[in-house]
């Protein structure tokens, strides 16, 4: 059992918290943070996606990694990504245009085969810079590592360098091996012509602009973004619907390949759009590299080394290492997204219906709040002052720690957590009326509210924490078990708790002992609120 | 009011082992009743539990019929149309099971059009059917784990018996109040659920702190073998009376005023949903705390053989002190006197010497006999 120590000066703590709340709340304001607002209320576009089949962990992060790159470009302020267990929620507020934030965040993004028309090693930047000394002195910008091809199962060993390597020496010092001198011969004499005269056209093609029957120009970036060639593709010949599967695999040779698998259904137009054009090196396909594009990005751009293939026979293969390997294979299969996503669901809130309802709830909280006082203040007098007081240092601190997170750890204040706000406020309340009946009774008892008051207090406290425990044992579970809005209220619900148990041990107790301490309440004890209508006549 | 009065007054005891029938029965037949909803006509689950896609479109004019018009062409003229709120909340709210994102785009396009507004000042929210089960899922699932962790805890902080009664009161509040939805058919949306998840905290609470009261009482009184368990539940009901009416009155107080001014007043149609539920919720759980959390633990202690003996010899007297069956209000051995309520009579000093030589010693026993 607590006991109540009642101290000489008994108001320091109090004077801390205080201080504490005053000083929380003027650094929050000083540094003009604010709460965050949540997407129903703010209006803005939220989608929440899932997993086809069971992911890891690190494979869902990687997808989040794909989608804030993707939310980037839209030029949402605040982004909201996050990972709920195997859920991926993304919100967006303040987003007007839905359609596109759809098409970027809820939509795996197709996957095209462009024929390769022209390519240069390097961004634009790159080359522009180069042309303008020689052009041998951008070898340095390429990696050799990364050559693919097509070719049937046959052919596998036989792979040709990628279309950039011819521009480089660079093969001396990486893997000699890789480079074909036919595939070599032949790039080089697309590459060179179309880079120089067609530069000052070049742009890369934005990302809007990326229209699968119009020829685009689009990067090939390494991990960090670093741009490793720049093509010129023609019209998408498929798009990834076609794909019926891709794997990873382990080559006899001890090379890694990505083994591709076609619909039945789509071979004949593979076959007849892109494999035989581009192996004949028709005007469509003139490097005979079919370009795998995704979020116009080029992915890869392996050559086609036969004029036909068989739907489950196409193997890509060239110095792949495992893990680009899988990679590729994840992106024949799902897309850009390292998983295949499934919307679950998606809101849609209109800036006007969220504005309307904060400000209805705004509105019904203080009104809710004043009639509380009122009757707090009716009730128990100056206990109910010291009970507003109470619920002030709370709120200030509730407020300061609301802004802190939605600064820091982007949380933002929806619907849901100002009702668990409410709930908190009742709880907070509750606490104070545990107390001041407690306290009260004994006083009707015929004690003095001065000797009362510890005893009480202490009494209290013990049902305080112990039914605030219990409220905190519900919303940790609610927060650990549940998804979306539910979770918003359990966070709000359980820090409300917390700040109602520190606002009872520090706020509460120490001025109502000073008040009951105090001569000028001593012999007025309905001040208190305490025994306005007489103890017992004896 | 003069009820009110006398229990702010201290000057009477109410006397719940008479209310208690009265109360326990009414309790079952709304149990019933709700279970015939629930059961029976099932529940109106919103959206976000069945799937499909909602539009709401605020408008002032546009009417269910010129709406119902305006999905023809889309193929979704079976939608379900209603209007919520009224003047600049008022919001025309269409369900559909579909959740064709094309259909969606379709549909925004066509309400926009029809109600003049931007297709941006629509709100839409589509779920996919395997979410909802999900939602419903882990709804459920979170709900079991809170009631074992709640039954665990008073167990551990009260005792076993006192956490089948919170159990049984909590559960009950849960049934009635989705038994309220069930029976008039509102729709049940998340928003409904935090607020049912809100009634079980508010439940608790109050069926705690009676519960608390309880055992410190037992403690005290029940070495002396002169009340019966039943008793030290009515006492200990009545000291804490004023409190639950209190915190009831001000917890019900934000959320009237949400009812009144933020749904009927300013039409917000999200704050009604949480209000509605909330409202019933915590009249139900204030009422429970008293008529089922209390009888069920009374009813259960009472089988205790340290209590049955003392309610034996407590009957067998002549003037039974707190006995439960028969027992006028407030009749104890000093019946004449007004301040022997068996709340006041031991705490006042010097009414009950043979109190004062064992201030509160079982706490300790009880925890022993328990490891």
């Amino acid at each position: 059992m607590i006991r109540g120590r009642l101290k000489h000066s008994g108001l320091r703590p109090l004077a801390m918290l205080v201080a504490l709340t005053v000083g929380s709340l003027g650094g929050v304001l000083a540094a003009g943070w604010g709460p965050k607002l949540g997407l129903d209320l703010e209006g803005g576009f939220a989608v929440t996606l899932q997993p086809i089949d069971d992911a890891s962990e690190e494979l869902l992060d990687q997808s989040i990694e794909v989608i804030r790159s993707r939310v980037d470009a839209l030029g949402v302020a605040e982004p909201e990504i996050t990972r709920q267990g195997e859920t991926i929620e993304v919100s967006l507020p303040g987003v007007t245009d839905r359609e596109r934030a759809r098409l970027l965040v809820g939509q795996t993004a197709e996957l095209r085969f462009r024929p390769v028309l022209s390519s240069i090693p390097g961004s634009i930047e790159d080359l522009l810079a180069s042309t303008s000394t020689t052009a041998a002195g951008e070898t340095t910008t390429t990696v050799a590592g990364e050559t693919t091809t097509t070719t049937a199962e046959g052919v596998t060993g036989q792979s040709a360098d990628r279309a950039a390597t011819p521009f480089q020496d660079t093969t001396t010092t990486t893997a000699p091996g890789e480079t074909t001198t036919t595939v070599a011969g032949e790039t080089t004499t697309t590459t060179a012509p179309s880079g120089e005269p067609g530069l000052t056209g070049f742009e890369l093609t934005p990302r809007e602009d990326d229209i699968a029957d119009q020829p685009v120009v689009l990067a090939e970036t390494d991990d960090e973004g670093e741009v490793l060639n720049t093509y010129q593709l023609g019209p998408a010949v498929a798009t990834g619907t076609i794909v019926s599967d891709a794997r990873a695999q382990l080559a006899p040779t001890g090379e890694w390949t990505v083994a591709l698998e076609i619909k039945a259904s789509e071979i004949d137009t593979f076959n007849s759009a892109g494999a035989a054009p581009c192996f004949a090196r028709e005007p469509t396909c003139p490097q005979g590299a079919l370009a795998i594009v995704l979020d116009s990005r080029v992915v890869m751009a392996p050559n086609i080394q036969q004029p036909s293939y068989e739907a489950d026979q196409i193997e890509i293969s060239g110095s792949l290492s495992e893990s680009e390997a899988k990679d590729l294979a994840l992106v024949l299969r799902y897309g850009s997204l390292p998983v295949a996503l499934e919307i679950q669901q998606t809101r849609e809130v209109s800036a006007t219906l969220g504005e309307d309802s904060m400000r209805a709830g705004i509105v019904s909280g203080l009104v809710g709040l004043g009639l509380v006082a009122i009757y707090m203040l009716a009730v128990y007098r100056l206990l109910g002052l010291v009970a507003i007081g109470s619920l002030t240092v709370s709120a200030g601190l509730l407020w300061a720690i609301i802004a802190w997170m939605g600064e820091t750890r982007g949380l933002a204040l929806t619907l849901a957590g100002i009702t668990g706000i409410i709930v908190s406020i009742g709880v907070a309340v509750d606490s104070n009326v545990v107390f001041y009946e407690h306290l009260k009774e004994e006083v009707w008892r015929g004690r003095t509210a001065r000797s009362a008051a510890t005893g009480s207090f202490s009494q209290s406290f013990k049902t305080i924490v112990t039914a605030n425990m219990a409220s905190l044992i519900g919303a940790v579970l609610l927060y650990v078990l549940t998804v979306g809005s539910v979770r918003g209220f359990a966070l709000f619900l359980a820090i409300g708790t917390i700040l109602d148990m520190i606002a009872s041990y520090w706020f509460m107790r120490p001025l109502v002992m000073y008040l009951v301490k105090s001569r000028r309440f001593a012999h007025r004890p309905h001040l208190l609120g305490v025994a306005t209508t007489g103890g017992p006549d004896q | 009011m003069s009820v009110v009065r006398r229990m702010r007054s201290f000057e009477d005891d109410i006397d719940f082992r008479k209310v208690w029938k009265v109360g326990t029965t009414i309790s079952l037949l709304v149990l019933l009743v709700s279970l015939w909803g629930i059961l029976g006509r099932h529940l109106n689950l919103g959206l976000d539990f069945e799937g499909g896609t909602s539009w709401d479109v605020p408008t002032d004019s546009l009417g269910v019929d010129d709406a119902r018009d305006a999905l023809r062409p889309a193929g979704q003229d079976g939608a379900k149309i209603q209007v919520i709120g009224r003047g600049d909340s008022r919001v025309l709210r269409v369900q559909s099971e579909t959740d064709d994102l094309e259909v969606q785009t379709e549909v925004s396009e066509a309400l926009a059009d029809a109600a003049g507004v931007e297709v941006t000042d629509i709100t839409v929210s589509t779920v996919g059917p395997s979410w909802g089960d999900q939602v419903t899922e882990k709804a459920q699932r979170a709900m079991v784990w809170f009631f074992v962790a709640i039954t665990a805890y008073i167990a551990w902080r009260l005792e076993w018996k006192m956490a089948i009664g919170a159990l049984a009161s909590v559960v009950h509040d849960l049934i009635i109040s989705v038994g309220v939805y069930a029976v008039f058919q509102i729709e049940i949306t998340p928003a409904t659920v935090i607020a049912f998840l809100t009634i079980l905290g508010y439940s608790l609470y109050d069926t705690i702190v009676v519960f608390d009261r309880m055992q410190d009482n037992a403690a005290r009184y029940g070495p002396t073998g002169k009340v019966t368990y039943t008793g030290i539940v009515n006492m200990s009901l009545n000291q804490v009376l004023m409190r639950s009416v209190n915190t009831t009155i001000t917890a019900l107080l934000p959320v009237i005023a949400m009812l009144v001014i933020g749904s009927f007043l300013m039409g917000a149609a999200a704050l009604q949903e949480f209000a509605l539920a909330l409202t019933v919720g915590l009249l139900v759980g204030a009422f429970s705390s008293i008529f089922i959390a209390s009888p069920v633990v009374a009813w259960i202690k009472e089988r205790e053989p340290r209590y049955r003996e003392i309610r034996s010899r407590v009957v067998g007297l002549r003037g039974p002190v707190l006995d439960p069956v028969g027992a006028p209000a407030g009749l104890g051995p000093e019946a004449g006197d007004p301040s022997s309520a068996p709340r006041a009579r031991p705490v006042t000093p010097g009414q009950a010497p043979s109190l004062s030589g064992r201030p509160i010693p079982p706490r300790p026993r009880k925890k022993g006999k328990r490891r």
